[in-house]
């Protein structure tokens, strides 16, 4: 279980996040709702060990992970998908997902990794060899859900996967998040877009300017009319 | 004929000091501007073995390499790693470490003449003509363009075939998802510059079989590994390596068609160009 507790992210004076505390269980999909600029990123990113935190700590299955480097983070078991997509463009598709594999706790597992990414990415299975860069935007989301998949993660971050993605990808994406919790894994994302986000997530938080303001299922938050009118375009 | 060959054979020992710098410059993302006082240093050192104890610089190798990988780490450790923790962005690393390093230059120079004061320094050393199409060269330039090629092949080879390559390719291509991947970026940033000196310090000792070297050349070798990286694109291996082909060509067309004077400007003018017309390189790509 991934949990934060009262964790603050200040940019200068300035604060980004502050005291937000959530938790992520295994097989669960939690989503974090918010408008532009509420620090919905920053938070992930703290998280993620790519942004220092100010306060509060960071805990992973009840060990400490506060102020730990990214790639320790990663070992911890938590992988995360960046909003840039964090994929190596100047390098095939098949050397992503090896260099997902990176971690030291995913390397003896590597080959069951592969092919279970390929059954969720049959697409990848066909450009192996092609370079990223050249990928169009829904492929390049699948090249950076997969690669953060060959790190054998017990938590899966996502910052905005649904970014530059037609409503079609996206809903495509969102299923397969759903059958990548199937397998165990928590999966916590941020999103703006309430409505798919909400329709595959078990729970999920309000950010606004940098506190939560509500938590609930997702199917009472889909029905709230805060969110309504916040988030999902009015009735 | 002649000035293909000689051109061919300078440039793939070119090649090797270029893939040092790019190491350097491309992973740890440090321009050294003392790259060529390593790489003076490297040759001096082959210089210091034959003269002490008649070494052969393919001997020599074995101990000036891991030597300058250790003086290369710890530069990066004392030197560099303080400025790339303070670094709130590439563009400020990049004037802070071409400001440092270009100190760094003149230390060297400067422990250099200590050392071994300030004369031309050569050795004579496979200095028998070998023909190839029934024209001589000198045997000496191929010796050292094979262990060139020899050095740059392995080095393609492990940076393309082994996952510790991988990695050090994948802090190029994009540094802050090399983090997550597990990728311990301090680490193999330093691992890189210190293999990155090693590199062009055997470099130095290919060069020494054929060049005359005194203690304030480095500069000059900086700057024709730097115009092959610039040229070749900071990223791909492959780019540099065809530049450096392309730089040694000029150097030798221009020395042999026009005026030896020439050969430095040749290269600017080449260097100059590029810069302007495809300044992400040959090869390189545009940034997205």
């Amino acid at each position: 279980m991934l949990e934060s507790r009262n964790l603050s992210v200040f940019y200068g004076r300035h604060r980004a996040v502050e005291n937000v505390s959530i938790t992520v269980s295994a097989s669960e999909i939690v989503v974090m709702l918010g408008a532009n600029g509420a620090g919905k990123s920053t938070f992930l990113r703290a998280i993620a060990g790519q942004t220092p935190s100010q306060g509060g700590t960071v805990l992973m299955d009840g060990a400490e992970i506060t102020h730990h480097p990214p790639h320790e983070i990663v070992e911890a078991g938590i992988a995360t998908v960046p909003e840039d997509r964090g994929v190596f463009a100047e390098l095939t598709v098949h050397e992503n997902l090896t260099l997902g594999a990176h971690p030291r706790r995913a390397r003896p597992h590597e080959a069951a990794n592969l092919e279970r990414v390929l059954t969720l990415f049959p697409r990848l299975a066909e450009r192996r060899k092609q370079l990223v860069r050249t990928m169009s935007g829904g492929e390049r989301q699948m090249v950076a859900v997969g690669r953060a998949m060959m790190s054998a993660p017990s938590i899966l971050l996502l910052d905005e996967p649904s970014l530059g993605l037609s409503p079609l990808l996206c809903g495509e994406l969102f299923r397969t998040l759903r059958r990548i919790k199937d397998t165990g894994v928590g999966i916590f994302l941020v999103e703006q877009n309430a409505k798919q986000s909400l329709a595959i997530a078990d729970r999920g938080y309000l950010l606004d300017n940098g506190h939560i303001v509500g938590s609930d299922t997702a199917e009472a938050l889909s029905k709230d009319e805060k969110v309504q009118t916040a988030y999902l375009g009015g009735g | 004929m002649d000035i293909i060959i000689i051109g061919l054979l300078l440039g793939g020992t070119y090649a090797l000091m270029a893939m040092g710098l790019q190491l350097q410059y491309g992973v740890a993302r440090i321009m050294n501007l003392a790259n060529g006082e390593i790489l003076v240093c490297g040759a001096f050192g082959a210089i210091w073995f034959f003269t002490a104890s008649k070494m052969s610089p393919i001997y020599a190798l074995i101990f000036v390499v891991p030597i300058a990988f250790v003086v290369n780490w710890a530069i990066y450790q004392v030197m560099m790693l303080p400025l790339v923790k303070r670094a709130k962005n590439q563009g400020q690393l990049e004037v802070d470490s071409i400001l440092a390093t270009f100190g760094l230059s003149f230390i060297f120079i400067g422990i250099l003449l200590a050392v071994f004061g300030g004369e031309f320094l050569t050795y004579s050393y496979l200095a028998t003509p070998f023909l190839i199409f029934g024209e001589p060269y000198a045997l000496n330039r191929i010796a050292a363009f094979l262990g060139s090629v020899a050095l740059c092949a392995g080095l393609y080879v492990w940076l393309h075939w082994t996952r510790a390559g991988l990695t050090l390719r994948a802090i190029a291509v994009n540094p802050a998802a090399a983090g997550l991947v597990s990728i311990n970026v301090p680490r193999a940033s330093a691992l890189a510059f210190a293999l990155g000196g090693a590199v062009t310090a055997a470099g130095g000792v290919l060069l020494s079989m054929f060049l005359t070297f005194d203690a304030s050349l480095g500069v000059i070798f900086t700057l024709k590994a730097l115009v092959i990286v610039i040229m070749g694109g900071v990223s791909d291996v492959r780019g540099a390596i065809l530049a450096a082909f392309i730089l040694g060509l000029t150097e030798t067309a221009v020395a042999t068609l026009v005026d030896p004077g020439l050969t430095l400007a040749a290269a600017y003018v080449l260097f100059i160009a590029i810069l302007l017309v495809r300044p992400e390189g040959l090869f390189g790509r545009r940034s997205t």
